[in-house]
């Protein structure tokens, strides 16, 4: 490419601009190559693989990050992982895994480092400008695409909650994804607030290597441990939904019964719907820390006092660090939130099938689920059907129009969680009725044309 | 590779695991300045049923290959050469060439021999090959799977094949029209007959680079 004026638009044709190289763009990026499609990919770091690189500048990833979801269910569908890797392999063999899928297919040379896209809007033709913004006193430059894939993550801007107290608190706070070093936990009294993966995963850090560990949970979850019946959990309970309907409850109950009861002996409820219907939390240590005393689970947090904190329960406690993994707040902050379906008032996307902006045929966002399973498998299927359906709008009117009707109605039923309030939880999508809605939406971009 | 059969796949005990051998020969390895790597090439990955696997393609492929600037690679399946045997049928020698392929540095072409040639069309149904060549295929499945990518197949037969019923279909299956090769199909890895097979395969993968 050559230099920009910050007036003139570069006009990249029919080209499509994909926004983040973490998993989900790499994804983008190689499934529009394989579709035909010219893409260029700005990434704002100067590293690939997103949360999975610890060079990241703002990366997530807190010490000793093993997968959650087992490498049959995490692996990108057509490029899988050593077979002779652990079943839950770790954060380090993650980023080798999507470096060397860049690298296999050649990604990089489409990807633009150290380029942050600050702003896009559309403009006539159904295309859109984007702004990328100057690194270090360079003029920001615009450009023109055919279309634009928003695949910048939601693990980037840390969920902080706001205790009565908290500001004035003489001991040590922070989020998740700032304890880099295990080491800062040594000898501490450490308090984890937070009752999902990652809280749950820090406890267990604690539990071995802090002083003490106290661990501040609001509600129930599922507690899986990373087996069940001999297997990676993930892969038992997904070979369960290939089962006949009226074997499946059955079977299920059967294999959950275990899990249930040790929670249960912790004081733990699960709640009543199965574990399938939210992010489960899986972690095969956690109740047994639980079971030894070494992590001790509190409710909520009431407020900070001092060097104190207090909970709901009315019981107090000194601890000298406190870890918040209380989540992530999912922002795209590059857009007009319209554009992606909110409102002033409610800002979070609506997008239809969780990907298509109802605004602009030309604009999609890939990743922007929690399905409680492996992610990158999704996203594949998810940008396979966005390079598709860039295709087929150009060249098959009619089956533009059908693909319209059938997104339309996909979007009505895989609301899940559109009720409740907290953005994150928005996300959630039940993976089995996702996929088997993402099945449909392809094959109707695919099916032979009626002749 | 369609969603459905994905899920299928991804809900099936995988494949026991083997360490598999790999041939590995690159341009570099001739000790030749005239030939270098080109990385606008795609990389090629052989198999075949013949029980020497990867060996098999020593003795002349590999090398031929790697001349044309091409990073060139085979595989050994479970039981084959130097692999150790492990349960599985047709779908497990397909993924240990599609755990082969993913070792290689570029997106790779997948070329296979006799049954190999059913392994390498299996496994072109899950990785998204440069481009798939089947030499001389037998026991093709009846269900083929639709190659990911859409890749440019090519289907290579010697002469006394043409007429068969097997070559008919696949060259059906694909839509294609077979080359062939003076010679007997079991004997492709050396001798002249060898050598004619080879330049058209590789003239083909150069008439599809550009
Ligand atoms: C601690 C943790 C554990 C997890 N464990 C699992 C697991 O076990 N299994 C699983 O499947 N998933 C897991 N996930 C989910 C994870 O989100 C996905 O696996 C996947 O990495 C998401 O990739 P992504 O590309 O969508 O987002 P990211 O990895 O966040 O990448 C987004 C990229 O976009 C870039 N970017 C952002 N804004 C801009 C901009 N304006 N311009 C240019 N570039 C931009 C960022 O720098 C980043 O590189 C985990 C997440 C976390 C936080």
């Amino acid at each position: 490419m050559q230099e920009y004026s910050s007036q003139a638009a570069y006009d990249r044709g029919e080209a499509v601009c994909v926004i983040g190289a973490g998993a989900s763009g790499l994804i983008a990026v190689k499934n529009l190559r394989e579709n035909g499609f010219e893409v260029d990919c700005y990434e704002r770091d100067t590293v690939l693989g997103g949360l999975w690189n610890p060079q990241n500048q703002h990366s997530p990833l807190y010490p000793n990050t093993h997968l959650v979801t087992s490498r049959s269910q995490t692996e990108i569908p057509d490029f899988p992982m050593p077979d002779d890797w652990p079943d839950y392999p770790s954060a380090t063999q993650m980023l080798e895994y999507l470096t060397s899928y860049a690298k296999h297919f050649g990604l990089s040379e489409h990807i633009w480092y150290g380029s942050e896209i600050s702003h896009l809007e559309p403009v006539e033709g159904a295309r859109f400008e984007v702004v990328v913004k100057p690194a270090a006193g360079a003029a920001a430059r615009r450009l023109r695409y055919g279309a634009v894939i928003i695949a910048t993550g939601h693990h980037w801007a840390p969920n902080l909650p706001s205790y009565p107290g908290l500001d004035e608190f003489r001991g040590t706070v922070m989020h998740s994804s700032q304890l880099k070093d295990p080491s800062r936990l040594r000898g501490k009294h450490v308090l984890v607030v937070g009752g999902g993966n990652s809280g749950v995963d820090i406890a267990c850090e604690a539990a071995v290597n802090a002083a003490s560990c106290v661990h501040s949970v609001r509600r129930g979850a599922w507690h899986l441990p990373k087996y069940l019946g001999g297997e990676p959990s993930d892969y038992a309970l997904a070979r369960l939904a290939s089962r006949p309907k009226f074997l499946r409850r059955f079977l299920a109950d059967r294999i959950l019964k275990g899990p249930k009861l040790l929670a249960e002996r912790m004081g733990i409820e699960t709640p009543g719907h199965g574990p399938g219907s939210e992010e489960p939390v899986r972690n095969g240590r956690y109740l047994e820390h639980v079971g030894d005393g070494s992590i001790k689970r509190r409710g909520e947090v009431a407020r900070f006092d001092g060097y104190d904190v207090a909970f709901a329960d009315g019981t107090e406690i000194r601890p000298d660090l406190v870890v918040l993994a209380t989540g992530y707040q999912p922002k795209i902050a590059c857009v007009a939130p319209e554009l992606l379906g909110g409102t002033p008032d409610q800002p979070a996307p609506q997008l239809f099938a969780r990907m298509f902006s109802p605004k602009a045929q030309t604009l999609a966002v890939a990743g922007l689920v929690e399905p409680g399973v492996g992610v990158l498998p999704i996203v594949h299927w998810q940008t396979h059907a966005i390079a598709r359906w860039l295709q087929v709008r150009k060249s098959d009117p009619e089956r533009a129009e059908s693909f319209k009707l059938q997104v339309n109605a996909e979007s009505s039923h895989n609301a899940a969680g559109a009720a409740d309030d907290s953005p994150r939880r928005r996300l959630v999508v039940d993976a089995e009725e996702y996929l088997a809605s993402l099945g449909r939406i392809i094959d109707t971009l695919e099916q032979e044309p009626a002749k | 590779m369609s969603l459905t059969a994905w899920i299928r796949r991804a809900r099936t005990p995988e494949p026991v695991p083997v360490r598999r051998e790999i041939a590995v020969f690159e341009p570099a390895d001739l000790f030749d300045i005239e030939i270098k790597d080109n990385p606008e090439t795609n990389p090629v990955l052989c198999c075949t049923s013949d029980a020497a696997g990867a060996a098999a393609f020593n003795a002349l492929w590999l090398k031929r290959i790697a001349s044309s600037g091409r990073y060139a690679a085979a595989v050994s399946v479970r039981g084959q050469g130097g692999t150790p045997a492990a349960v599985g049928g047709a779908e497990a020698r397909a993924h240990d060439v599609v755990q082969a392929a993913v070792t290689v540095p570029r997106q790779t072409v997948l070329i296979g021999h006799r049954e190999g040639a059913a392994w390498a069309a299996l496994a072109a149904g899950r990785y998204p090959a440069a481009g798939l060549v089947l030499v001389s295929p037998q026991r093709f499945p009846k269900q083929l799977p639709k190659p990911v990518g859409e890749p440019p197949v090519l289907l290579v037969v010697s002469e006394s094949e043409t007429q068969s019923k097997e070559v008919q279909a696949v060259a059906d299956e694909y839509g294609i029209t077979p080359l062939t090769f003076a010679g007997a199909p079991d004997d492709v890895f050396k001798g002249a007959a060898a050598e004619g097979l080879l330049d058209a395969i590789l003239s083909w993968l150069d008439a599809q680079q550009r």
